[in-house]
């Protein structure tokens, strides 16, 4: 900084007041002549002296001021500012009534600094806040990465690699040029190779950028068409407690090399992009954990086995994070002229407690399959199985056999805490199974009794889990479904297929609840086919099929 | 007398000689039994003089498969601790869904020992509850 202090040869006499003055000072007459310039002007710019032409002793942007400054409707309004030397300065004019003018000359070097740095940190914050909302608007791991390099080749580089730490031999790598948009490639590389990229992608312990040799790159890492390369940098990309991956930057030869201000500010952003990675990372395990229960755990469909129809329908829960509690299962009879079993049961609980709940029934009652002609000793020894001191987690089931008998389907159903099966009759009534029993893997007895019962052809039996009957909704939002109006809907449905009373008992319990949430509902219904004539409008039934 | 309060449970102990009564007002469910089972089974340890503990159900509205399960988990501790359990008041719903679950007579048959522990656990004690026969224990529902 130029001092106003500053002593010089005396373009002024010494003592002047001028010399006093806190800014070095000009005076110039109405031709552009130096009259006057103060100590600290002459500090600054020495050949300022009286009697020089402003023209050819100050910089270009100070005489083209005082031009305009002289021509009469161009008054400068705002104060003008340039460089002296290596520092800048804002001149503010006084004219005297003389028509010369006062040139006060103010150092505003450390005031355009600070300007400057505050114009890039809002712009990097405007940034920042970009990235974090596109990443997180995300949770898809390849949008993510094809996000982070894009934002990167947009803002800090010419182009940007992203590295997934590799699963298997191959390491999944996204590509952006700017201007372009990513690609997704495996490549067949080892990070070993590349210093620096192994330590990034194990994520711990954390390791700075770090400086590559541009001429030791490997080929993967430059873009097609991309020029010789002039600097790389390869960050790493921190996740929670899991490595992300890294970012790679590269410049060409022909853009500046990074500073370290800018490797500081990639790092940040790598930390965000990082972040929503690993975040992305996390959601797809466990996406695809419930996708593998849930495929263990997703009721087959079901259709005619041995002359019996069969139809199941599965609403889960609305609430995306929990797998279901409710199943059904079909074992078709091992030989002709057996019975088949049918097993539909609601587990206590939600989520993945419950998800391995009902593994572990499907498998045992998978298991108790020889003597599924006995549902009492089925589900004792079910209940024996899934007894345990930790917990009194159980569940409540029904099972079915149904074999052909004639042109009949003979049917034995037992209820292990369940509600009863209701049976469709030809004449529209519709009937409660006599059966009930305790529920499985709580108490240590488990009990039930068994009802015989035949269905003539048309006439089904509907098994469904409380999620139905229980569904809230209605005219004020807060009224059961209810077995009455469930029988009520059945009742309507005498003479359907199997697969139409199913659809109906899911479409009216589906209104009934509209978008509030609700619990799993399962309903499977078994029905001894019509077999010979039409009887679908014979009079004796409603006929009515409305779906 | 301590109240527990919880947005949609509200729990009224009430302590006395040998007894102690919990009043269930709200919802038994997933998200308020695991608070109930805290409350009785830190009675249970607490007062190890106690003979009969009473769960008040009056007050008690929608009771789901995790409220079950919750007391068929407090009337195994309690059966384990000798301390009969007592479900007074029951309303129409929480009879309703111990018929329908068979849970009805365990739940109510009043028991001593830990004969309602897990087979594995139980199997040299007698078990008195072991018949699926409706029996007349001392439930006091009146």
């Amino acid at each position: 900084m130029v001092s106003p202090e500053a002593h010089s040869d005396s373009t002024t006499e010494p003592g002047s007041p001028w010399d006093g003055a806190p800014y070095p000072v000009l005076l110039t007459d109405v031709q552009g002549m130096v009259v006057l310039s103060n100590a600290a002007a002459a500090v600054l710019l020495p050949a300022a002296r009286p009697g020089a032409r402003l023209k050819d002793v100050a910089p270009a942007w100070l005489s083209a001021a005082h031009d305009v400054l002289r021509t009469p409707g161009l008054e400068a309004s705002r104060p003008l500012s340039g460089v002296m030397g290596a520092r800048s300065f804002e001149a503010h004019p006084s004219v005297q009534a003389d028509g010369s003018v006062v040139w006060w000359l103010v150092d505003d070097t450390d005031h355009r600094l600070v300007r400057e740095a505050l114009t890039v940190e809002r712009e990097r914050t405007a940034f920042l806040a970009e990235a974090s909302n596109m990443l997180l608007s995300s949770l898809n791991l390849g949008r993510c990465m094809g996000v982070t390099a894009q934002l990167a080749a947009e803002y800090l580089a010419d182009a940007a690699l992203v590295v997934a730490p590799s699963r298997g031999r191959r390491m999944p790598v996204v590509t952006s040029l700017r201007g372009a948009s990513p690609t997704t490639k495996h490549e067949a590389a080892d990070p070993n190779d590349v210093p620096g990229l192994s330590e990034a992608l194990r994520g711990f312990p954390p390791v700075p950028s770090r400086w590559i040799d541009p001429g030791g790159a490997p080929r993967w890492m430059v873009p097609e068409d991309f020029g010789p390369v002039g600097s790389i940098v390869i960050t790493p990309l921190p996740g929670h407690g899991v490595p992300a991956g890294a970012l790679i930057l590269l410049r060409r030869s022909d853009t500046m090399a990074f500073t370290q201000n800018e490797e500081v500010f990639a790092q940040l952003f790598a930390a965000r992009a990082g972040a929503a990675m690993s975040a992305a990372r996390l959601y797809a395990e466990q996406a695809a954990i419930t996708d593998v229960l849930m495929q263990e755990l997703l009721p087959p469909t079901l259709h005619q086995i041995c002359g019996i129809d069969f139809a199941g329908g599965y609403r889960p829960s609305a609430d995306h994070e929990r797998v279901g509690g409710d199943f059904y299962d079909v074992h078709p009879a091992a030989v002709e002229g057996e019975a088949s079993l049918v097993a539909l049961g609601d587990v206590c609980g939600k989520g993945l407690e419950a998800a391995v709940l009902t593994g572990k029934i499907r498998n045992t009652l998978q298991a108790l399959l020889p003597m599924a002609d006995d549902h009492q000793r089925m589900i004792s020894l079910l209940n024996t199985a899934l007894l345990t001191s930790h917990h009194t987690r159980f569940a409540t089931l029904v099972l079915a056999s149904a074999v052909r008998n004639g042109s009949d389907v003979e049917l034995r159903l037992t209820s292990a805490g369940h509600p009863p099966p209701l049976i469709l009759r030809k004449n529209g009534t519709v009937e409660e199974a006599d059966t009930s029993g305790t529920l499985v893997g709580a108490l240590p007895h488990a009990t039930a009794r068994t009802a015989a019962l035949t269905l003539s052809p048309g006439e089904s039996c509907v098994l469904y889990t409380d999620g139905i009957t229980e569904a809230k909704g209605g005219l004020t939002g807060d009224s059961q479904f209810g077995e009455d109006r469930l029988k009520r809907a059945l009742g309507q449905c005498g003479g359907m297929p199997a697969e139409s009373i199913v659809e109906h008992v899911q479409m009216l319990a589906a209104q009934w609840v509209g978008h509030r949430p609700h619990d799993d509902m399962a309903v499977v219904v078994i029905a001894a086919p019509r077999t010979h004539h039409l009887t679908a409008v014979s009079g004796h039934t409603r006929g009515r099929f409305t779906s | 007398m301590t109240t527990s309060p919880s947005p949609y449970l509200r729990l009224t102990t009430v302590d006395a000689a040998t007894t102690v009564r919990i009043e269930v007002n709200g919802d038994l469910d997933y998200d308020s039994a695991p608070h109930l089972l805290a409350v009785v089974t830190g009675k249970l340890a607490e007062r190890p003089d106690l003979k009969d503990l009473h769960l008040h159900c009056a007050g008690l509205g929608a009771i789901d498969s995790i409220g079950l399960s919750a007391l068929l988990m407090i009337h195994r501790h309690t059966s384990t601790a000798g301390v009969r359990l007592h479900l007074e008041h029951r309303t129409a719903r929480l009879e309703r869904l111990l018929a329908i679950t068979g849970t009805l007579d365990h739940l109510t048959t009043v028991t001593t020992g830990d004969a309602n522990a897990p087979a594995d656990t139980a199997q040299a004690k007698p078990r008195t509850n072991a018949t699926p026969a409706r029996l007349t224990g001392p439930d006091s529902t009146a």
